[in-house]
C-alpha cells in the first residue's frame, strides 16, 4: 500500500500517447479496408457451389484464425524478407491485421449471405440482373445489415490488435505506453491512461456502429 | 526492600522496552532470513545475463550476482525463488514488494534512483557494434561513412536513438522489443548493425563462430547495479556487503569464476595488502 | 527443417512441453471461470433491472474496450497496489477469465435476445414461472445459439494466453522465447510454436463443430 499514484509523467508524455493512438487508428482503418475486400472475397469463396473456390477459401479462414496474430505478425517481418518480399515496419503490420481481419470478417460476412433467402436472388434474375449486379446491388446491402451487429465487434477486435504492432516497434498507443514505462517506471499509471485512451476509442467506435446499425435496421 | 525496589523497576523497563523492540520496524533481511530463501526477480531470454541452460535452469551473470546474496544469507547459493520478469516491470516489482531484490542488467540512472535503492555496482557496460561478417560494411569508419543509408537494430529504449547516433550521427535507428530480434533483423539484412551491449555481442559471437565480427568501437559507458525498496538501509547494507566482499574478499573466486563463464575474462584477484577501494 | 534445429528442438523438449501444458491450464482455467462470470453477466445484461442493468454493461463496455495486454498488466500491477497481491499467474488467469466472461457476456444476452418473443410467452401462457421458462424454453434455445460462438471465445482464450508471457507466465510463447534466446533460431522455433497454437485451435474448432451437430435442430 507504500505506492502513491504520480501521473505527472504520463501528462509529460501525454503528446506520445495521443500520436500512438492516431497511428492505432490509422492502422486499424486501412487493415480494416483492405480486409473487408478480402474477407468479402474469401466469403463468396466459402458459399460457392464450386470446389475449387470453397477450398482455398476455407483453408485461409482455417488456418489464419487458429493461429496467434503475433505469430503472423513476425512471421511477415521476419520471414517475408527471407522470400524476398521486404516491407517496411508499418506496412507490414498492416498487411498482417489485413490478412487476420480478412478471415474473420470472412465468417461474419458467410453468416451474412447465409441468411440473404434465395428468394431475393432469384428475383433479381426475374427482373434480368446478371448475378454481379445481383451481388452488388441485392446481396451484399442485405447482408452487410444481417451483419453489422457482428461487423461492429469484429472492427472493435481489430482495432484492439493494433496493439501487437509494438512488437516489431511500430510506435502506436502500446509502443508508446511501454515506451513511457521504460522512461518512467509509472507502469501503475500509464496503462490506466492508455486503457481509458482504448476504452474511449472503442466507446466511439461502438457508438456509432449502433448509430449506423440504428439508421439501416429494417422498419417494423 | 531495596531489591525488591530494583526488580519492580527493572520489570517497568522491561515492560516498557519490550513493546518499543517490537515496534521497531524490522528489515527485509529478518523478513528474508525468517522466510528461508531470496526472492530474486530476473528475466529467462537475455543470454548470458539471465537466461535458461539447455536443462532449463536459469542462469547468466545477474542469476549469479542473486546466487552471491543468497550464499551471504544461507551459506547456500541455491535459496533463490526466481520471479520472472520483463525489463519493464523491474521497478514495479521491486516497489509492490513482489521480490526482494532484482537484478537485471539494470542500468543506474538518477530517475530510477529516486524511485528504488541502487545497490553498488557488479558491472561495467558499453554499447558496442555487431555487423556480418561478409557484409556490406567492414568496421566502424565504413559505417559511419554509410551516413543515414546505414540502419542500426537496436533494443527498445528511450535513450535507444540517441546512443546509436553518439556513436553514428546520421545513421537509421530501428528499435525492437527483444534481444534476438535485433540479431534476426541484422541476420535477415533488415539492418547493417546490431548496437547492443557488448557483453551480448560477445556472447553472440562465441555462440555463432565466423558468422559476425566486432565492429571496432565501443562507447556509452554504463553502470549495472541490483535494486532494492528504497527506506531499508539495513537489507541495502547487507546486499551491498554481500556484493562488495565477492568482489574484492572472501567470494572473489565465485564472481571470478562466474566472470570467466559469461564474458569469458579472466580477473586479476585483487591486490593484497592495502584495500584496493582507497587507492 | 534443418537437422539443427530437430536437435533444438529434441533438447528444448521439456520446457515446451511444460510451456504447453501451462498455456493448456491458463486456457482452460480462464475459460472456466469467464464462462461462469459471463454468464451471470449475460442474464444481468438480459434481465437485470436498472442500476444493476448499467453497472454490468458499463463493466462489460469497459472490458471489451481494452487490449487484453493491457487488462493482463494492469491485473498484475495495479492490483497489489489496493493491496491484493496476486502471483502472474493468477494475475494473469484474472484477467483473461474477466476478459472471456464480458465476452461471453455479450453471446449470453445476443443469444436470449434473438429468441422470439412468442416463446416466452408460449411458456407464460402455459403457466410456466420465470424460472422454469429460462430452464425449459430460453437456457435451451439460447445455448444452442450461442454455442459456435463460444467455441470462438474459447479459441480466442488460447490465442490470448500467449499474452500472459510478458509478466513471467512460463508458458509456450515465454518458453519458447527462453529456447530462442539460447539457440537464436527466431523464426523455426515461432514457427514451432505458431503450429501448436494451431493444432490446439483447430481442435477446438473441430469439437465446436460436432457439438454444434449434436445440438443442431433436427429439420
Amino acid at each position: 500500500m507504500s505506492y502513491t499514484l504520480n501521473f505527472a509523467a504520463v501528462w509529460r508524455s501525454f503528446d506520445l500517447l495521443l500520436q500512438g493512438l492516431a497511428l492505432s487508428l490509422g492502422l486499424a482503418v486501412v487493415a480494416i479496408l483492405a480486409g473487408s475486400v478480402l474477407g468479402l472475397v474469401t466469403a463468396f469463396g466459402l458459399v460457392s457451389k464450386s470446389e475449387v473456390l470453397r477450398r482455398p477459401a476455407g483453408l485461409y479462414v482455417t488456418i489464419i484464425r487458429n493461429t496467434p496474430i503475433l505469430v503472423l505478425v513476425l512471421f511477415s517481418y521476419f520471414a517475408l524478407p527471407q522470400l524476398g518480399i521486404r516491407l517496411g515496419k508499418i506496412e507490414s503490420f498492416v498487411l498482417t491485421l489485413a490478412v487476420y481481419a480478412g478471415a474473420y470478417l470472412a465468417e461474419v460476412f458467410r453468416g451474412g449471405l447465409i441468411a440473404v433467402p434465395p428468394g431475393q436472388r432469384e428475383a433479381g434474375l426475374a427482373i434480368g440482373l446478371t448475378e454481379m449486379q445481383i451481388r452488388t446491388s441485392i446481396i451484399i446491402p442485405l447482408m452487410l445489415r444481417n451483419v453489422l451487429p457482428s461487423l461492429g465487434s469484429t472492427m472493435i477486435s481489430l482495432f484492439k490488435d493494433t496493439s501487437l504492432a509494438a512488437a516489431i516497434a511500430v510506435p502506436e498507443l502500446t509502443f508508446e505506453a511501454r515506451k513511457i514505462n521504460v522512461e518512467t517506471f509509472r507502469v501503475i499509471e500509464t496503462w490506466i491512461v492508455a486503457s481509458c485512451l482504448y476504452v474511449a476509442t472503442c466507446s466511439l467506435l461502438a457508438a456509432l456502429m449502433r448509430a449506423v446499425e440504428r439508421r439501416l435496421a429494417v422498419p417494423r | 526492600m531495596m531489591k525488591s525496589f530494583t526488580m519492580v523497576a527493572s520489570l517497568a523497563v522491561a515492560a516498557l522496552a519490550l513493546p518499543a523492540q517490537a515496534q521497531q520496524p524490522s528489515s527485509k533481511l529478518d523478513e528474508v532470513l525468517a522466510r528461508g530463501h531470496l526472492i530474486l526477480g530476473t528475466g529467462s531470454t537475455n543470454a548470458p545475463w539471465h537466461f535458461k541452460s539447455a536443462e532449463d535452469k536459469l542462469q547468466g551473470f545477474d542469476v549469479d550476482m542473486g546466487r552471491i546474496v543468497a550464499k551471504a544469507l544461507f551459506g547456500d547459493p541455491e535459496k533463490i525463488e526466481f520471479v520472472n520478469q520483463s525489463s519493464d516491470a523491474r521497478i514495479p516489482n521491486i516497489t509492490t514488494d513482489k521480490v526482494d531484490i532484482t537484478c537485471q542488467f539494470m542500468t543506474v540512472t538518477g530517475e530510477r534512483a529516486q524511485q528504488i535503492a541502487f545497490t553498488i555496482p557488479y558491472y561495467r557496460e558499453g554499447v558496442g557494434l555487431m555487423l556480418k561478417a561478409d557484409g556490406k560494411y567492414a568496421d566502424y569508419e565504413a559505417l559511419k561513412a554509410g551516413g543515414s543509408s546505414v540502419t542500426v537494430s537496436v533494443l527498445q529504449n528511450v535513450y535507444a536513438e540517441d546512443m546509436v547516433h553518439a556513436a553514428l550521427p546520421e545513421a537509421t535507428v530501428d528499435q525492437y522489443e527483444s534481444q534476438d530480434l535485433i540479431y534476426q533483423a541484422l541476420e535477415s539484412g533488415r539492418a547493417d548493425a546490431a548496437a547492443t551491449d557488448q557483453s551480448s555481442l560477445a556472447w553472440y559471437m562465441t555462440q555463432n563462430p565466423g558468422r559476425y565480427k566486432d565492429a571496432g568501437y565501443g562507447w556509452n559507458p554504463q553502470t549495472y547495479a541490483c535494486g532494492v525498496k528504497r527506506g531499508d538501509q539495513d537489507w541495502l547494507n547487507f546486499v551491498n556487503t554481500a556484493l562488495h566482499e565477492a568482489m574484492t574478499g572472501v567470494e572473489f573466486d565465485f564472481y571470478a569464476k562466474s566472470f570467466k563463464t559469461w564474458f569469458g575474462k579472466d580477473l586479476t584477484p585483487p591486490q593484497i595488502g592495502f584495500p584496493v577501494e582507497y587507492k | 527443417m534443418d537437422i539443427a534445429f530437430l536437435d533444438q528442438l529434441w533438447a528444448a523438449r521439456i520446457p515446451l512441453v511444460r510451456g504447453l501444458g501451462i498455456s493448456i491450464s491458463i486456457s482452460l482455467l480462464s475459460i472456466a471461470v469467464g464462462t461462469v462470470l459471463g454468464v451471470l453477466v449475460g442474464l444481468a445484461l438480459t434481465y437485470g433491472a436498472r442500476p444493476l442493468n448499467w453497472l454490468v454493461r458499463g463493466y462489460t463496455d469497459f472490458i471489451r474496450g481494452t487490449p487484453v495486454l493491457v487488462l493482463v498488466l494492469a491485473s498484475y500491477y495495479v492490483l497489489s497496489t489496493v493491496g491484493i497481491d496476486l502471483g502472474p499467474f493468477q494475475a494473469g488467469v484474472l484477467a483473461l477469465a474477466v476478459f472471456c466472461s464480458s465476452h461471453v457476456g455479450e453471446l449470453v444476452r445476443g443469444a436470449l435476445q434473438s429468441i422470439p418473443k412468442g416463446q416466452s410467452e408460449a411458456a407464460k401462457a402455459i403457466g410456466l414461472t420465470f424460472p422454469q421458462t429460462f430452464a425449459y424454453v430460453l437456457g435451451p434455445q439460447a445455448f444452442r445459439q450461442a454455442l459456435p460462438a463460444w467455441v470462438n471465445t474459447a479459441a480466442e482464450m488460447v490465442k490470448a494466453s500467449t499474452l500472459l508471457s510478458i509478466i513471467g507466465v512460463g508458458e509456450l510463447l515465454l518458453s519458447t522465447q527462453e529456447v530462442i534466446s539460447r539457440t537464436f533460431m527466431s523464426l523455426e522455433f515461432y514457427f514451432f510454436a505458431g503450429f501448436l497454437y494451431f493444432v490446439i485451435n483447430y481442435g477446438i474448432e473441430r469439437f465446436g463443430r460436432y457439438v454444434e451437430r449434436k445440438t443442431a435442430v433436427p429439420s
